[in-house]
């Protein structure tokens, strides 16, 4: 029988000889929770969007936050103020080597927010300790590391959800559920909005390494191949560069943007069958003959969207269309769709309910609503559109196979290597 | 093509030495730009280049950069990329030579790239400790996933250190997924019993549970 710390209470307090008087709040009474009902958390590379993920798991009274690996010291001395400030106390410890949190037994679940290039290696590397998952977006570099996310998560039986946190955010929400529920008519078209596409292979001017428990810059490259240090790159300006941002940028916010269509076309379980960049749109097909177009949104209201905000999706049917962005609106075709009410606004950005989701998983052991496998395809998704992109040209994609159809030079943009000695 | 684009003033140059056809064009830039004294930035994306456009001619180019300092990685991006048996040759024969991290990623292409002709190799690593990359070696015999390299997972399992046999445990669920998928689920509910009788509790042993109950499911 699994020792609950009430009963070690107990134990305890007869041993001593003491009266079995044990505070409310120890027992999960007055609205707390009790210890042995919480889910301990641990935190991989904790910076600033991993620290709003954070404050949805502090908020969360099942939850106790216990250590932060982070290789930058002050983004792990950030983390830990953070956490002592919400418990009162000084309990909350910091290392700079995940495997000190990863082998930490009391953990149950870890928090992942590293830049992209580790996202899947160290999930792999938690999913193998025993660890439940939560990863920030993009979670894989490519459609190798797509599949092998979701193979090593599913391998040790973990629930892993994946920060695209708009699958419950309120609007976006429903206007899946308008897709999906053939308000609409039959779905034709959905559209994603992604940022531009861009891929650098400069290397910024070298400057002199920190001292590794200041800034750890091997482990910082991790997975990553080998370039001199800046201090621009640890300082959050690593996007757009090939060697840390996987899909030409597209998973950025096609991690999203796309994974919202995959859910609302009713295709989780594939993708399309071709790919067709035209410009800095591409035109994806699936094989019933739905359309996806990945077309450029941005933080100016960039592709005239109809409703304002970061990240927009759109959905058309033959009787109407919806549209959502991260300012929690939405537009429809007609006011008809909005009989069984509006969403509440929501901001897009807001990951509470997302990691509500998660922790009511990792009790029930059921799947998230961004799961490893809806992550699996959508990253996949977003990596062969960036192939495409890249080859400019029309690309064919098998989506039983995860691989381009007779087209050997595309397939061999699936994976890159990684760098030794980090690998899951 | 967007991605050579880095490399077209070589490109250029290299084609009006002879008529070259489209393919062979990036691969002569990338391996003019590995043999001229173009610095450390530029060799690192001709091997990646290589990676995607290479073919068996630019082998003996990635092959000289495995011991490079800051390079060795990127040579190994270029041999992956490349599916000419030559490149698998070439990481085998890198084996004898290489120490350390350059020694660990090279096992780990080989890997990557199932080699089932480095099975021999990748034994003798797993199973001498002096040379520092017996964990790696088992990892990459379970992404090789045949039946010879179920049998050293097995001999690791049975009779390993205990670090090794966590190892060998973890890297068994891969061969045995790999075996099961290519119809040989025998010998990959064998490889599973090993890991449950080397390691009994944990994660790994309660994966081993799951994909037994699979295997069963699917008789």
């Amino acid at each position: 029988m699994k020792t609950t710390r009430r009963h070690f209470l107990k134990a305890t307090a007869l041993t001593l000889g003491m009266p079995t008087i044990i505070p409310a709040a120890v027992l999960g009474k007055n609205g707390a929770v009790a210890p042995s009902n919480r889910i301990v958390l641990g935190g991989i590379g904790i910076g600033p969007r991993g620290r709003e993920d954070l404050k949805a798991f502090l908020s969360q009274p099942d939850v106790q936050f216990v250590m932060d690996a982070d290789v930058q010291e002050t983004r792990r001395e950030v983390v830990r103020v953070m956490v002592n400030r919400h418990y009162e106390n000084q309990d909350c410890a910091k290392t700079r080597e995940m495997a000190e949190v990863l082998g930490r037994p009391d953990i149950d679940a870890v928090l992942i927010a590293t830049g992209d290039r580790w996202h899947a290696v160290a999930s792999i590397l938690a999913a193998k300790a025993g660890k439940d998952i939560y990863c920030e977006k993009p979670c894989s570099m490519t459609i190798r590391e797509s599949q092998e996310l979701a193979d090593g998560v599913n391998r040790y039986g973990r629930v892993f959800q994946a920060g695209t946190q708009r699958r419950n955010v309120d609007n976006f929400r429903f206007a899946a559920g308008l897709a999906r529920s053939g308000k609409l008519g039959k779905i034709h078209t959905v559209h994603a909005g992604i940022l531009a596409l861009q891929e650098s292979h400069k290397w910024l001017p070298a400057e002199p390494e920190p001292a590794p428990d200041v800034v750890d810059w091997d482990r910082w490259l991790g997975p990553a191949p080998w370039r001199p240090f800046n201090k621009d790159y640890v300082n959050g300006r690593w996007r757009g560069y090939f060697d840390f941002h996987g899909g030409a940028a597209l998973p950025e916010w096609g991690a999203h943007t796309i994974d919202l269509c995959q859910w609302a076309a009713s295709a989780d379980g594939t993708t399309p069958v071709e790919f067709e960049a035209d410009g800095q749109t591409i035109h994806g097909r699936y094989a019933n003959g739905v359309k996806l177009v990945m077309r450029l949104s941005g933080f100016k209201g960039e592709g005239n969207w109809v409703v304002p905000g970061t990240c927009p999706v759109r959905f058309e049917g033959d009787e109407g269309w919806v549209e959502a962005a991260d300012t929690g609106k939405i537009a429809v075709s007609s006011p008809k769709l909005l009989e069984t009410g509006t969403p509440a606004t929501m901001a897009g950005t807001d990951p509470t309910k997302h990691v509500r989701d998660f922790l009511d998983c990792v009790k029930s052991r059921a799947k998230p609503a961004a799961n490893v496998d809806v992550t699996r395809r959508g990253h996949i998704v977003s990596h062969a559109a960036s192939i495409g992109w890249r080859l400019g040209r029309k690309v064919n994609f098998d989506p039983v196979t995860e691989s381009f159809v007779n087209d050997a030079e595309a397939n061999r943009m699936c994976s890159r290597a990684r760098r030794a000695p980090w690998h899951a | 093509m967007k991605a050579i684009r880095s490399l077209l003033p070589v490109l250029l140059a290299v084609s009006f030495t002879g008529p070259l056809t489209a393919a062979e064009k990036p691969e002569a830039a990338a391996l003019a730009v590995l043999a001229s004294s173009a610095d450390l930035h530029e060799k690192a994306r001709a091997c990646q280049e290589l990676g995607f456009y290479g073919g068996p001619a630019a082998v003996p180019a990635l092959a000289a950069l495995l011991n490079a300092e800051h390079l060795s990685d990127y040579a190994r991006s270029g041999l992956e990329g490349i599916r000419d048996p030559a490149a698998g040759a070439a990481l085998r024969k890198a084996l004898a030579t290489l120490e350390g991290p350059h020694l660990a990623g090279v096992v780990n292409s080989l890997g990557v790239r199932r080699e089932k002709a480095a099975v021999p190799d990748l034994k003798k690593l797993a199973l001498d400790g002096k040379r520092g990359v017996a964990a790696e070696a088992l990892a990459s015999l379970g992404m090789i996933g045949t039946a010879d390299a179920a049998k050293t997972l097995q001999q690791v399992l049975a009779s390993g250190s205990a670090d090794l046999k966590n190892a060998a445990a973890h890297a068994s669920l891969v061969a045995a997924e790999w075996l099961a998928k290519e119809g040989n689920a025998g010998a990959a509910g064998s490889l599973l019993e090993a890991v449950s009788r080397a390691v009994p509790t944990g994660p790994v042993a309660a994966a081993a549970k799951s994909q037994k109950d699979v295997l069963r499911a699917r008789r």
